[in-house]
C-alpha cells in the first residue's frame, strides 16, 4: 500500500499511546501493521503524540497525513487530551487487545512501563476479564531500574539486563520500594558486593513486586510480558521464575498498547455505517 | 423549591440557628462517624446532635500533619485537622465531642482533642468488635455511661417517654431512607447517586424534624419521577468511608457510563435498615439496634455478615459492577480486601474492583480513572 491514499481513509486506522516515558503509534491497515514509531514523552504530550504519529507516517511508506486516517484511537495516560484522536480507550484494554492480536492463545498479560504496571486477564477475544494495576509509586516499574541503573553508575539502561544475567549470585534486596532499595543498593555497595550481583538483585526484586501484584489474579497460559521493561531479559526471566510460567515476548513490546488501540479503532471504524457521516459528532477531533 | 433545595437552604442557615439555640441555652453535641451514637439520646435531653463526616480535601491533611502521623488514615486525619485548625465551623460551635471508639483511627482522634484540644469537652465509649450477650452489656453500658453525661451536661434528665419520642422521631428518618433506597431497585434512576449521598451527608447537620420533612419530600418526588433509560452498567459502590466533600469515584463512575445503584459504606453513610424497638426499656432497645441488629460495618465482624448483605444487595439492585473504595492506612479494610475480591466472585460471578484514596486528587485521578473506566467497560462486553 505504497500509492497516494484518499482523504479518510477507508483502510487506515492508527493507535496512538502516550505514556509516562514514551509515545508510541502505530498505524495499520486491513492486513496488519504498515509502520509504528516510539519516542520519548518529553514535557509537552501533543507535542510528543503529534511527532510520533507522523513518525510512524513517515515510516509506513504512506503518503498521507493525520488527517487522513479512518479513525484513530488514543490511549496511555494522556488519551484524553490528544485532538486527533476520534477516541480514547484505557490501555489496559488496548494492551490486551494488541497482546491477543500477537499472540491469539494469550490468555494473561504482564505490563511494565515507565511509571506503572499491570497484570491482566483476558479472555479469548482479547477482551479484559480482570486487571491490577501498581501506578502508586515507582517500585515494579521501569522507573526503579533507571533509579537503580544511575546509582549503579550503568549509563545505557539497555545494559542492565545483560549485566544481571551475568551475575553469579545475585543480592538480596529486600526493599522494593525504590527509596528504600537505593539505600539499601548503597550499602551493599558499600558492603563490596559485586555490581553485576547488586544489579541481580534490583531486577529480582523489581519482578518479585510485579509477581506479587500478578498472582492476584488467575495466571493462565500464554502469559505475554509487554511494555519497555519487557526488552530486559533479566526481568523476564525473573518474572517467569516468580510466577512459574514462561512469558512471551513481542518483537517490539513497547508498541503492544498502541498496536490494541488501532486494532480497536478498525473495529470501532468498521461498527460504523460511514465515518464521514458521524465525524461531526466526533467528540475528540 | 424542591426537596434537595430545601435541605441546602436549611443547611445554609443551620450555623446561625445553632447558634441562637445556644444562646437559649440548648447544647450542640459534635459527634464522630461510624453510626454506632444513637442520636435518641441526644435529642432526648433537648440537645442538638452533629455528625462529623467532612472530608474529601486534601489540604487538611497538610494542617493534620502537625498533629498526628501520617498512617492515619486520611477520614480520621481530616477530622483531626479540622478540630485542631479550627477550620470547620461544625467543630467550633460542639460543647461536646462523643466518639464512638470503633478502631484505633477513631481512638487517635479522641486522644487528639484530649491532648491537643483540652478546651473542647469530648466522651468516649466503646463498640465491641463481636456480636453476643457479653458485647451487648458492655456497648449498653457505653450508652448508659453517655446518656449520664448528657444529662449531666445539659441538664435535662432522659425519661423513658422522651427516649421513645426521639425514638419514634428517629425511626421516622431511617425508615424515608429505606424507602427512598428501595426505589433504587428498579429499572431507570428515579434516585441517583448525588440526592441520596446528598441527603445522608445534609443528614448529619440538619434540624432532625426538618430532615424528616426534607426525606418525606423527596420521596414524593421520586416517585412521580420518570425512570431514565437503564442501559447503563449498575455499579454497588462499597466501602470504608464515603465523606462529604469526596466525590471523585461517584464523578468519574458516572463520567465514565456507568451508574451507582447502592452505596454502602461504614463511615459517611447513616446506617438506616433498622428501626430501634419500643419496648419497655428503650435503652435495652438502643443497643440491640445499634449494636446487635445493624449490619457491621467490618466485613468479618462478626463472621461474614457484612459480605452476606453485599450479596443480597448486589442481587436486590441488580448490580453488574461492584467497587470497593478504601482510604489509605485504613489496615482493617485493607486487610480485607484480599479476602472480598475472591468470595463475591464465588457468591455473585462479579470482578470487584479496589480503588484507594489519601484525597491526593492530583495524583489519583487519572489512575482511578483508568481503573474505573476499564472496569465500566468490562462491565459492559
Amino acid at each position: 500500500m505504497n500509492s497516494k491514499s484518499t482523504k479518510n481513509d477507508p483502510k487506515l486506522f492508527a493507535g496512538v499511546d502516550v505514556g509516562a516515558a514514551t509515545a508510541k503509534a502505530v498505524i495499520i491497515g486491513d492486513n496488519g501493521i504498515l509502520g509504528y514509531a516510539v519516542r520519548s514523552t518529553g514535557h509537552d504530550v501533543k507535542i510528543a503524540a503529534d511527532a510520533v504519529m507522523q513518525e510512524a507516517l513517515e515510516k509506513s511508506g504512506l503518503d498521507v497525513d493525520v488527517s487522513d486516517l479512518a479513525y484513530i484511537v488514543s490511549t496511555g495516560y494522556a488519551r484524553r487530551t490528544l485532538q486527533f484522536a476520534h477516541k480514547p480507550i484505557t490501555e489496559i484494554i488496548c494492551h490486551a487487545k494488541g497482546a491477543n492480536f500477537l499472540f491469539p492463545d494469550c490468555h494473561f498479560i504482564i505490563d511494565m512501563g515507565g511509571q506503572d504496571s499491570k497484570a491482566i486477564e483476558v479472555d479469548d477475544e482479547g477482551n479484559v476479564v480482570n486487571f491490577v494495576m501498581n501506578d502508586k509509586c515507582a517500585a515494579g516499574t521501569g522507573r526503579f531500574l533507571e533509579v537503580m541503573a544511575h546509582v549503579l553508575d550503568v549509563e545505557d539502561i539497555a545494559d542492565m539486563g545483560p549485566l544481571a544475567l551475568s551475575s553469579r549470585h545475585p543480592c538480596s534486596i529486600s526493599s522494593t520500594c525504590t527509596v528504600f532499595a537505593e539505600t539499601e543498593v548503597v550499602v551493599l555497595r558499600g558492603a563490596g558486593k559485586d555490581r553485576a550481583d547488586l544489579i541481580a538483585g534490583v531486577h529480582r526484586a523489581v519482578s518479585s513486586r510485579v509477581a506479587v501484584m500478578a498472582k492476584a489474579l488467575t495466571i493462565r497460559p500464554e502469559a505475554v510480558f509487554t511494555g519497555g521493561v519487557a526488552k530486559n531479559a533479566a526481568v523476564k526471566k525473573f518474572l517467569e521464575e516468580a510466577i512459574g510460567m514462561e512469558l512471551h515476548v513481542p518483537e517490539e513490546p513497547q508498541i503492544v498498547g498502541a498496536l490494541g488501540a488501532a486494532l480497536l479503532a478498525r473495529e470501532e471504524a468498521t461498527r460504523l455505517p460511514a465515518v464521514e457521516t458521524i465525524e461531526s459528532e466526533l467528540p475528540h477531533r | 423549591m424542591d426537596a434537595l433545595q430545601r435541605l441546602g437552604a436549611h443547611l445554609e442557615t443551620r450555623l446561625g440557628s445553632l447558634e441562637e439555640a445556644k444562646r437559649q441555652g440548648r447544647k450542640v453535641i459534635g459527634y464522630t462517624a461510624g453510626g454506632y451514637l444513637p442520636e435518641e439520646l441526644v435529642l432526648a435531653c433537648d440537645a442538638i446532635p452533629i455528625g462529623y463526616v467532612r472530608a474529601g480535601d486534601n489540604n487538611i491533611l497538610r494542617d493534620a500533619g502537625s498533629y498526628i502521623c501520617r498512617w492515619i488514615d486520611p477520614f480520621w486525619r481530616s477530622q483531626i485537622g479540622y478540630l485542631t485548625s479550627k477550620k470547620d465551623p461544625y467543630y467550633n460551635i460542639a460543647d461536646l465531642i462523643v466518639v464512638p471508639i470503633t478502631d484505633n483511627h477513631a481512638r487517635a482522634f479522641s486522644n487528639t482533642i484530649v491532648f491537643y484540644t483540652p478546651e473542647v469537652e469530648s466522651f468516649v465509649f466503646g463498640v465491641p468488635h463481636v456480636k453476643d450477650e457479653l458485647a451487648l452489656g458492655y456497648y449498653l453500658d457505653g450508652l448508659k455511661r453517655l446518656k449520664n453525661k448528657l444529662e449531666r451536661f445539659t441538664g435535662i434528665r432522659i425519661g423513658k417517654q422522651g427516649l421513645k419520642k426521639a425514638i419514634e422521631l428517629c425511626n421516622r428518618e431511617r425508615e424515608l431512607f429505606s424507602q427512598i433506597s428501595m426505589l433504587r431497585k428498579a429499572n431507570g434512576n428515579v434516585v441517583p447517586s448525588r440526592d441520596f449521598i446528598a441527603l445522608h451527608h445534609g443528614s448529619f447537620l440538619a434540624d432532625k424534624e426538618v430532615m424528616v420533612d426534607v426525606l418525606e419530600s423527596y420521596l414524593k418526588e421520586a416517585k412521580k419521577r420518570e425512570p431514565s433509560a437503564d442501559n447503563v452498567p449498575r455499579v454497588l459502590l462499597t466501602g470504608s468511608t464515603l465523606g462529604d466533600g469526596d466525590t471523585k469515584v461517584l464523578d468519574l463512575i458516572e463520567d465514565c457510563g456507568g451508574m451507582v445503584v447502592m452505596e454502602e459504606f461504614a463511615e459517611g453513610l447513616r446506617p438506616y435498615w433498622t428501626s430501634v424497638g419500643l419496648e419497655d426499656d428503650p435503652m435495652a432497645a438502643l443497643a440491640k439496634a445499634y449494636l446487635m441488629e445493624r449490619v457491621c460495618p467490618g466485613w468479618f465482624r462478626p463472621g461474614t455478615e457484612r459480605l452476606d448483605f453485599l450479596v443480597e444487595l448486589v442481587g436486590d439492585y441488580r448490580a453488574s459492577g461492584l467497587i470497593w473504595y478504601q482510604l489509605m492506612y485504613r489496615e482493617s479494610y485493607k486487610v480485607e480486601s484480599y479476602f472480598f475480591p475472591q468470595i463475591l466472585k464465588q457468591k455473585t460471578g462479579l470482578n470487584m474492583l479496589v480503588l484507594e484514596s489519601e484525597y491526593d486528587t492530583a495524583a489519583e485521578l487519572g489512575t482511578m480513572r483508568t481503573r474505573i473506566e476499564t472496569y465500566i467497560e468490562t462491565i459492559r462486553t
